[in-house]
């Protein structure tokens, strides 16, 4: 890249233009409306339960005896991860916009749950898309979207998980333009979508530093987040762009190797390119079709990058890294021994980056992980991956329990 | 468009589309839709000459990409079959030049990062070399850095741009677009995608008649034809009738190419 890229955009079909201006002049009128920003601080605190803590991961410090461990947990809000921020915010823009039904994609069904959550709780119908794939790998969640209320449409086709669950939730809303809103999971997809849910994540990266403020009377030295699409790791690194002693560090799915298919990672073979609507660089082929990918997280296995985050990457403002999935396994039972945390398998693609990281570094430095969601949607991935006989037989057992 | 009538003209394989166009009289025209590489790379180039055939006036040729956005599923899992057969996008531009030695004029309908990692300039010159008359990238807006030099690129090699459009996209919307437009709209007959129901906006005509006071370029519409009913209705509104899904269909069902060629002179008025 000889040139600056601009990333982002808007590459959508005509048919979606009103509809994505409507979308931008809501989304500004928010951001200077103050009884939008009171209903929306509000459902945060009473209803997602925020502020979320910072834990001072102690044991976990000592053990790694290198710079002070802080997680940011994410996991505590309502619905079990960062996602229901975004959810709310759209959820109240919607309204505004007169929508009746929310759609949402969904990977590790984090996102469809928090879209069926907020969906619920204000009066407005429900349609997830989800990949065959996924639904295999996180089958708990899709019963929770039903008990929401929520329609969970299986995608068959194409590569079944995250990014063609994203295909068919922008073709159900092209043919429900009037009724729905598209309630995007992540940082990508056209304008205004990578700022608005930017926007909305930011105050992950604000409470960091006041929490932070507080207990330490400092600026974190590094802050670390896990990167699928992107909206965890921009909501806690926005906040900090500025602050140039602050290290912001991204960690993508290294999944089982570097081959095309076997990983996730934009960092290793991420080419410009345009898709679902954004300009960022993406796992594709040669021939510019978009590449398999692989992670054992539902949630980190997307072949983009969002926008902004592609944009701090090329300035050099962001570091880009990864973890294998093996790595993220053996993070979830370490911090769960040490710390009591049990997160989600994308958040702990970050906690194995603390692990490589925290003891070269030194002890007066801080390091804030982002724990962007806890691990109950794993159980049964966990279960299988520790090749947990017991809970095997308790599975066989629930099952005869069924007539 | 008489900018337009001059530079396609020069196209070499002397197929224009607007000579065609202007010599149609009161009959409207029909674009065929196929996928190149379905069933195979050599067998596609025989579904485009059952599409002529059976009495196509233009042939649009799909140039498979992954992840079809403006597709429903009947052609998205079509260009999925394709690529798992091997279609390449350079093996679809071959099939494009052999298509358009079928003297038809043949139109190119991709989506924007095959294109756009291809490069736009090589791209534009292979279709053009390949004796392709127009492009359609339905996720590509001409207000877009890719848009602008698709824009500029297609009409110093004399090839149609071909916006797409649907009911609900505001005439100010469409005023924009008429600025660079070229060859004719794409209207789709509703919001959504190919495919699916063949229930068409009722506001379709009205948004036909917006476009037409908008700029006199042809109005070509499409999405959801499959019968000789469907064709009948449009045509009293469109200046070419647009079919795809239902040939797919018809491949699929009787694994013969024959079953093309048949269902397009059914479809034919
Ligand atoms: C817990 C959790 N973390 C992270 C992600 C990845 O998304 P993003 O990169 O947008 O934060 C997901 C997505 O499903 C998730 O559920």
């Amino acid at each position: 890249m000889t040139e600056r890229e601009t990333f982002g955009g808007a590459y959508i079909p005509e048919m979606l233009w009103e509809t994505l201006q409507q979308l931008i002049a809501a989304f500004e009128k928010a951001k200077r409306d103050p009884e939008f920003q009171k209903e929306f601080r509000d459902l945060l605190k009473n209803f997602s339960g925020r502020p979320t803590p910072l834990i001072f991961a102690e044991r976990a410090t000592k053990k790694l005896g290198g710079a002070k461990i802080y997680l940011k947990n994410e996991g505590a809000n309502h619905t079990g991860a960062h996602k229901i921020t975004h959810c709310l915010g759209q959820g109240l823009l919607a309204k505004k916009l007169g929508k009746k039904m929310l759609i949402a994609e969904t990977g590790a069904g984090q996102h469809g749950v928090a879209t069926a959550t907020v969906a619920a709780k204000l009066g407005l119908e429900c349609v997830v898309f989800m990949g065959n794939e996924d639904i295999r790998r996180q089958r708990p969640n899709v019963f929770l979207m039903e008990r929401l209320g929520a329609k969970v449409i299986p995608v068959e086709y194409g590569s079944k998980t995250l990014k063609d669950a994203v295909n068919e939730a922008l073709k159900f809303w092209m043919e429900n333009l009037e009724k729905a809103h598209y309630c995007i999971g992540s940082v990508l997809g056209p304008k205004p979508y990578p700022e608005m849910n930017r926007y909305f994540q930011s105050i992950i990266g604000r409470e960091i530093r006041s929490e932070l403020q507080e207990r330490e009377g400092k600026l974190p030295d590094v802050v670390v987040a896990c990167v699928g699409g992107g909206s965890n790791a921009i909501g806690s690194f926005y906040d900090f762009v500025p602050e140039s002693s602050v290290r912001l560090i991204g960690v993508e799915a290294g999944g089982i190797g570097k081959k095309v298919g076997q990983h996730a990672s934009r960092k290793i073979a991420g080419v410009l390119g345009i898709f679902q609507g954004y300009k960022s660089l993406f796992l594709q082929t040669d021939d510019g079709q978009i590449a398999p990918t692989h992670s054992i997280s539902a949630g980190l296995d997307y072949p983009g990058l969002g926008p902004e985050l592609a944009d701090l990457y090329q300035e050099g403002r962001l570091e880009l890294t990864y973890a294998l999935d093996t790595e993220a396994v053996a993070a979830v039972d370490f911090f769960a021994k040490l710390e009591g945390v049990i997160s989600a398998l994308e958040s702990a693609h970050a906690l194995a980056h603390v692990i490589k990281i925290a003891p070269k570094m030194k002890k007066d430095h801080i390091i804030v992980a982002t724990l962007s969601g806890r691990g109950d949607k794993d159980l049964f991935n966990f279960a299988r991956a520790f090749k947990d006989k017991s809970f095997r037989d308790f599975l066989k057992d629930e099952y005869n329990r069924y007539d | 468009m008489t900018r337009m009538t001059t530079s396609i003209e020069k196209n070499h394989q002397g197929v224009a589309l607007m000579v065609l166009l202007e010599n149609r009289g009161k009959k409207s025209l029909f674009m065929a839709h196929m996928i190149a590489g379905l069933p195979t790379i050599s067998e596609s180039i025989q579904v485009a000459k059952a599409l002529a055939k059976g009495g196509a006036d233009i042939i649009e040729v799909q140039i498979p990409f992954s992840d079809p956005m403006a597709d429903g599923p009947t052609i998205a899992v079509a260009c999925e079959e394709a690529l798992k057969k091997g279609a390449t996008v350079k093996k679809a531009l071959e099939v494009v030049k052999k298509v358009a030695k079928f003297k038809k004029p043949v139109v190119v309908m991709t989506y924007a990062n095959p294109i756009y990692r291809m490069g736009i300039p090589k791209f534009i010159k292979t279709i053009s070399n390949a004796g392709a008359v127009g492009l359609i990238v339905p996720d590509c807006p001409f207000d877009t850095m890719e848009g602008w030099s698709l824009l500029a690129t297609c009409k110093a090699a004399g090839i149609a741009l071909i916006p797409v459009v649907s009911p609900g996209v505001p005439k100010e919307r469409l005023e924009t677009l008429a600025k660079d437009a070229t060859g004719f709209w794409y209207c789709t007959t509703r919001q959504g995608i190919t495919g699916a129901t063949s229930v068409f906006a009722s506001d379709l005509p009205a948004f036909i008649k917006t476009l037409r006071s908008t700029s006199e370029l042809p109005v070509a519409v499409g999405f959801g034809v499959k019968s000789k009913k469907d064709v009948k209705d449009l045509s009293k509104v469109a200046d070419i009738v647009i079919a795809g899904s239902v040939f797919v269909v018809a491949l699929k069902k009787n694994k013969k190419i024959s079953a093309v060629e048949k269902t397009m002179s059914q479809l034919k008025l």
